[in-house]
């Protein structure tokens, strides 16, 4: 779908509606944000996810001009937008902190963006009532902020920067004070808005389920650089450093030495791996799903099938969690949590049980271990 | 407010110090309708006699009025000039903002008597003294700096984000002011105007070196006949006084709310 963007999330100046080029920010000698560079099409929903204080929040403010970077270039369909005041960039912006205007009722702050683009008053009443319907709120416009619940507040911030339908929507963690239900509600509902109206979307969060259920691209930023940027898929199925592999995800972390050129080994035993990485010391990766149990019981396993990794483990912990059991192993390489569908003989294992854990070979992320 | 639990003996604390506080003014109630002709308490016999006298005293008269208009001229320009003067400090944050608001709070610290001289000394060579332009400057001196403190610290108080807000809606700096920035300071707004116009209305110092015999202010007319005469008029006008500050109060509580306006 996305075949012209490169891996390293550069497009062609051309094609990208929001595009960052080596922008940074620092606050003395604190960088907040290096280098960033980000091309972000027309229509596209693009999520900036990382954990706290890895300058999500900053890098989103310099789009909308709410501070200004101390290097780099961002411009907007090719126009250079890098120090124009946030009132000219028609941008749509929801706060982290909601920032509702404490003084004007629930109807008064949906309406002010519409209200400084000069629309008619009736014009404005209709898509005021529009937006709130959409963010079902209508029973409350005429309250103030702080009559409402954290999650209905968050709600009026999205409903006044949409019903300006910008050309940009920034969102800094929309969702963070919804509860499950309701989030999933606005999840789709904000995918389908964005995608009706083809508004290029940046969205901040750092939950991994929200990156990767709802957007098109992903963006993995960590001490105010990008560690990766990608579609979900490769995001999840081919992360380009250990920090993607273990943020986004649950992935087993295993420590080994390289040896020759396709192999890591784990004290007494081989790991094969596809992809050189560096030499010594090696980080391997598996996810705890993609790694099936053969118990030994009496009978001997079979061979390694072709393109498939092999390790001894034994049994040290179950944790039972509904749909899904966690059997915790003792390996070569460290602990390997293996996660299987809970089925009936779950509960006939035991502590110290043997059992030979295989994966495919490129289901095994390998990275050079990081000092 | 929280429903606090307030134990016997602090209450009766507080009782006592409100009782310490207040003793003065309540003591002026009785005392201003008294029949005597002689300041004394308790007094012997009751009469509205010194209302009649105080509505019958031009001079009292006068001096009230010139009062009232002069604590409202000062009132609006403290505002006028306090409210982008604390907006260039907090918000513009121009050169050397931290310089120009010490500057410009100092007079707070220093005597009154030594700003009311200074005043003096320099007016008496311009031709201000004595006159109503000359009263409002040096009336300025002391509320502008109380008017920029209160001002600065209500819009140093508000969060940021709203008037970000408000900007990425489209709206150009001014009108961000006009429709974000300036309501939500309202509460310190009127808190600054109550200050100002009380602080005006009280002064005595500086405008003691000011006024002249044909323009005085009602607290400088009260000290000067409480000078020469000994009678309970200035308890009438002080009961007037009290009357006047706790309306204000009111207006202030119904229209804002009290702790609102003065304590956040
Ligand atoms: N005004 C400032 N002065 C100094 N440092 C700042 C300032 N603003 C942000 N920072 C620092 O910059 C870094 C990035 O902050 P930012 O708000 O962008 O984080 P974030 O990724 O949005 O985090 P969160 O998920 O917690 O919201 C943080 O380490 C923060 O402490
Ligand atoms: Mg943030």
């Amino acid at each position: 779908m996305h075949q012209n963007i490169a891996r390293d999330g550069k497009l062609a100046s051309t094609d990208a509606h929001l595009s960052l080029e080596g922008v940074c920010k620092s606050y003395g000698n604190f960088t907040a944000v290096s280098k960033l560079d980000l091309g972000v099409r027309k229509g596209e929903l693009i999520a900036l996810l990382g954990p706290s204080g890895c300058g999500k929040t900053t890098t989103l403010r310099m789009i909308a001009g709410l501070i200004q970077p101390s290097g780099g270039r961002i411009a907007v369909a090719g126009r250079e937008v890098t120090f124009a005041p946030p009132y000219a960039r028609d941008m749509g912006l929801v706060f982290q902190s909601y920032a509702l205007f404490p003084h004007m009722t629930v109807a008064r702050n949906v309406a002010f963006g519409l209200e400084m683009r000069k629309l008619a008053r009736s014009e404005i009443a209709a898509r005021v009532e529009k937006a709130l319907d959409m963010v079902q709120l209508r029973h409350l416009a005429e309250r103030k902020p702080r009559e409402l619940s954290g999650g209905q507040q968050q709600r009026v911030a999205l409903a006044r920067a949409l019903v300006i339908e910008p050309s940009i929507l920034l969102l800094d963690e929309p969702l963070s004070n919804l509860d499950a239900k309701l989030r999933d509600e606005m999840r789709t509902q904000i995918r389908d808005i964005q995608q009706e109206l083809g508004i290029t979307t940046v969205f901040v969060t750092h939950d991994q389920v929200e990156a990767l259920s709802m957007c098109d691209r992903v963006v993995v930023m960590r001490g105010g650089a990008v560690e990766q940027v990608g579609t979900p898929h490769e995001i999840y199925e081919e992360p380009a450093t250990s920090f993607v592999a273990s943020f986004v995800g649950r992935t087993n972390r295993l420590k080994g030495i390289r040896e020759g050129k396709g192999a890591v080994r784990l004290g007494p035993e081989l790991v094969r791996i596809s992809s050189y990485v560096a030499d010594g010391e090696i980080e391997l990766m598996i996810r705890p799903h993609r790694i099936s149990i053969a118990w030994h019981e009496g009978q001997p396993v079979g061979n390694a099938a072709d393109g498939e990794n092999r390790l001894t483990a034994s049994l040290a912990r179950i944790t039972f969690i509904g749909d899904l059991v966690q059997y915790h192993f003792h390996s070569a390489g460290g602990e390997i949590i293996v996660e299987q569908a809970t089925a009936r003989d779950t509960s006939q294992r035991r502590v110290g049980d043997m059992a030979t854990l295989s994966w495919r070979v490129e289901d095994t992320f390998a990275f050079g271990a990081e000092r | 407010m929280e429903n606090h639990q307030t134990s016997l003996p602090m209450k009766i604390v507080v009782a006592v110090l409100f009782l310490f506080l207040l003793a003065p003014v309540l003591l002026v109630f009785p005392i201003s309708f008294s029949g005597e002709q002689i300041l004394s308490f308790p007094p012997e016999s009751w009469s509205f006699r010194w209302y009649a006298a105080l509505a019958n005293n031009s001079q009292m008269m006068s001096a009230f009025t010139t009062s009232l208009g002069l604590a409202l001229v000062v009132t609006v320009l403290s505002l006028a000039i306090g409210i982008p003067a604390a907006y260039a400090i907090v918000r513009l944050k121009v050169a050397g903002s931290q310089i120009w608001y010490n500057l410009f709070t100092a007079p707070l610290l220093l005597p009154t008597i030594v700003l009311g001289l200074a005043i003096l000394i320099i007016f008496a060579s311009t031709g201000l003294l004595g006159t109503f332009t000359g009263l409002v400057i040096g009336h300025l001196v002391v509320t502008l700096p109380y008017a920029l403190r209160v001002l600065a610290v209500s819009l140093g108080n508000l969060e940021l984000a709203c008037e970000e807000a408000a900007s990425s809606l489209g709206a150009k700096p001014l009108t961000v002011v006009r429709r974000v920035t300036l309501p939500m300071m309202a509460p310190g707004i009127v808190a600054t105007a109550v200050l100002a116009f009380l602080v005006s209305f009280d002064e005595v110092v500086i405008t003691m070196f000011l006024a002249g015999p044909r323009l005085t202010t009602l607290p400088v007319a009260l000290f000067h006949h409480v000078e020469s005469q000994a009678d309970p008029l200035v308890a009438s006008v002080s009961v007037l006084l009290v009357l006047l500050t706790l309306a204000i109060v009111l207006v202030v509580d119904r229209t804002l709310g009290l702790t609102r306006t003065f304590v956040k």
